[in-house]
């Protein structure tokens, strides 16, 4: 884990921020052998690169995490099984590291109450906070507000707008352009760089969906076989993508290959494929994001060719960045998560055993 | 001959006193609820009822209460608006654009924007008499999609100066959302019972004929209201840009539906004539109440919130639906 941590960096300073994580990752892979051994075989648990940047506290007050107050703002429900096993993620760690008490909210897809759900966590005596922000701005005044107590703040898988060191120490998450161009790559592998493509997009106006669909452009021009015929957003909804892709079936009927921005909406778009009379992962290859279960398995099945996964075990990271912070070390300001990429029947059928997928 | 009058006089009384009890039921009851639980919460977590956390609460209403202030003059004159929860979207996303030029720029385009749709929503209702529902669904739809045009995802206001002060600042040691929200109830109670307009929205929602044969102007008093109700939502908007220093094209999602619940949670009638502010006002804080609580309990799954809500809810109706029958008998 170590050794691979240290390949993805690159410049001293930068391999710097990374390995004194390593050393704070280190130290809880030591007190929790076995749920770290569980990541590790998952290959999900590593953070790919960070920034070179880093956030040192001022004045660490050596606290323990053990006892302590910690709270996790949720932003969507847990319907969605990326945010279950964020969750999931974030409480087992917490156990790990024995925290006093865990306090959870969700925003339930509501800003103002992540705002006031961070307020309330504060009102509570929370002593550290891991945010998983509902939108790219938006979070100022909770943020300020912990900030004014001291109270260091995580933020994970999305991105938000704040001052870096001050009204959060870190950001974990997946880099969605390179997910983008990965799932060119395998588009490229799995169609023989001879394709028909549409897409099915993310919401409009969503960061995650204009980073998956840029970084799919960029990297198509590398492939003149592949072809991008269309793309419309299925509001990463299994219903609207099952609709769109009747829709582009009857529109475009010599399309081969469909790639989409979330495996829920992968799902719905296959099951128009078969009503269409054609077999998903043959008449039309299949490459999609996210690594659940239900893709993954379609994959070992040979009814879809590649699944680029978001990583969410963020909760080792998040404790990891905290305990950093407590005593002093430098923590990267921004850390990018190690996705893996399912593309054969071996692996898919591996990661499903392993529970690696979620 | 004499017992027989005092026997009808006491009948008469015992009605009367009956309908009196049935009308501070539905008017006091979501009130008497929203203490109950207040203080039931309070025992049970300790935190809770400390001055911050139940300031925290009202600020966080105080967004819906707004929305909710409109909502309620609409359903009690017998109709619905759905498109106040796109509106406070479109709302803080305007509010971001304008915030450069000034807090009154900011808080006005939203207001003006949401006046103009509430225009366009109650003469499509009156003058081509489609339907509530329809036309300010129609609303919801379109505005969502302007502000994801105008915004994407999200605005940030950068320098948000008096315009975010506005908001976060405080009076006297009282957030100003929480005055601004109490004020905005006051002038509301006063606008809807001692005015000739308030008079009207009563009268159109209890019987539209008999409020046109009394010579009510029924179709410019209900334009007004849906006026009103964008206008509010504008105004919702633009202080939840100030208060998130953003424009969020996702802000305000669900508002139209919570608004109406808690309106019907206060004691007001989803088919008109009936309701007053401070039912509408304790239902918005009761919402805020099952939320804050499920936050206490710290480890509950937001599904509960809803599964809260929607009992309160229910409650409610059944409560409204025997004090009805009450009524009748």
């Amino acid at each position: 884990m170590f050794q691979r941590e240290r390949q993805g960096s690159t410049g001293s300073a930068r391999g710097r921020a990374v390995r004194r994580l390593s050393i704070a990752a280190a130290a809880s892979m030591l007190a929790a052998p076995a749920a770290f051994a569980q990541q590790d075989t998952a290959g999900s648990a590593v953070v790919q690169s960070s920034s070179s940047a880093s956030c040192t506290n001022p004045s660490p007050s050596h606290a323990s995490l053990a006892g302590m107050v910690v709270g996790f703002s949720q932003s969507e429900n847990e319907q969605n099984p990326f945010r279950a096993a964020e969750t999931a993620s974030v409480r087992s760690a917490a156990r790990q590291a024995k925290v006093g008490r865990l306090l959870y909210t969700n925003a339930n897809d509501s800003q103002a109450k992540q705002v006031a759900d961070i307020e309330s966590m504060i009102a509570q005596g929370a002593k550290a906070i891991i945010v998983a922000p509902l939108n790219a701005t938006g979070l100022q005044p909770a943020l300020e507000q912990a900030a004014a107590k001291n109270i260091p703040v995580v933020t994970i898988d999305r991105a938000t707008a704040g001052t870096p060191c001050h009204d959060f120490i870190t950001f974990l998450g997946s880099d969605f352009l390179v997910q983008g161009q990965r799932a060119a790559d395998a588009m490229n592998k799995a169609t023989g760089g001879q394709a028909k493509i549409v897409e099915i997009q993310g919401a409009y106006g969503n960061s995650v969906e204009t980073q998956r669909t840029q970084g799919f452009a960029d990297e198509l021009k590398k492939y003149p076989g592949l072809t991008l015929v269309a793309a419309q957003t299925g509001n990463w909804s299994a219903t609207d993508a099952q609709k769109v892709m009747e829709q582009l079936l009857l529109a475009h009927p010599d399309i081969n290959a469909l790639y989409s921005h979330a495996d829920v909406m992968t799902l719905g778009a296959m099951r128009a494929i078969q009503q269409a009379g054609k077999t998903p992962g043959h008449d039309i290859k299949i490459v999609s994001i996210d690594g659940t279960k239900g893709l993954v398995q379609a994959i070992a099945e040979g009814n879809a060719q590649a699944d680029v996964q978001t990583n969410p075990r963020f909760g080792p990271k998040a404790f990891a960045a905290l305990k950093g912070w407590f005593n002093g070390d430098q923590v990267a300001q921004a850390q990018i998560m190690k996705d893996a990429l399912y593309d054969d029947v071996a692996d898919s059928k591996a990661a499903l055993k392993s529970g690696a997928t979620y | 001959m004499s017992a027989a009058v005092t026997e009808a006089g006491a009948a008469e009384a015992r009605a009367e006193s009956r309908a009196r009890i049935v009308g501070l039921i539905q008017s006091r009851g979501a009130i008497a609820v929203l203490v109950v639980a207040a203080l039931a919460a309070g025992l049970v977590f300790p935190d809770f009822l400390h001055p911050g956390n139940l300031g925290d609460i009202v600020t966080a209403a105080s967004f819906l209460g707004l929305v909710a202030i409109g909502q309620t003059f609409v359903v009690i004159l017998g109709g619905f608006d759905l498109s106040v929860g796109s509106m406070v979207g479109l709302g803080t996303v305007l509010a971001a654009y304008a915030a450069p030029y000034g807090v009154l720029a900011a808080l006005l385009l939203p207001m003006l924007v949401g006046l103009l749709v509430g225009l366009i929503d109650g003469l499509l209702i009156v003058r081509a008499r489609m339907a509530p529902f329809i036309v300010t669904l129609a609303a919801l739809l379109a505005l969502k999609g302007l502000a994801v045009l105008l915004a994407g995802e999200s605005l940030v206001i950068a320098d948000p100066g008096l315009f975010g002060r506005l908001a976060n600042g405080s009076w006297l040691g009282i957030g100003n959302l929480v005055v601004i929200l109490l004020l905005a109830y006051a002038l509301a109670a006063l606008l809807l019972n001692r005015t000739r307009y308030g008079a009207a929205v009563f009268a159109i929602g209890g019987n539209e004929e008999a409020a046109r044969m009394l010579g009510v102007r029924v179709e410019r008093v209900k334009i007004a209201t849906y006026c009103l109700s964008g206008t509010l939502a504008g105004l919702a908007g633009a202080l939840l840009a100030a208060h998130l220093s953003s424009g969020l094209s996702s802000a305000g999602t669900g508002y139209e539906l919570q608004s109406i619940a808690a309106a019907v949670i206060g004691g007001v009638l989803l088919t008109g004539g009936v309701g007053t502010m401070l039912g509408a006002l304790s239902g918005v804080l009761l919402l805020g109440v099952i939320e804050n609580v499920i936050n206490q309990i710290g480890s509950l799954s937001a599904a509960y919130q809803g599964l809260a809500s929607g009992a309160f809810l229910l409650l409610a109706v059944i409560v409204q639906s025997g004090l009805t029958r009450q009524r009748a008998a």
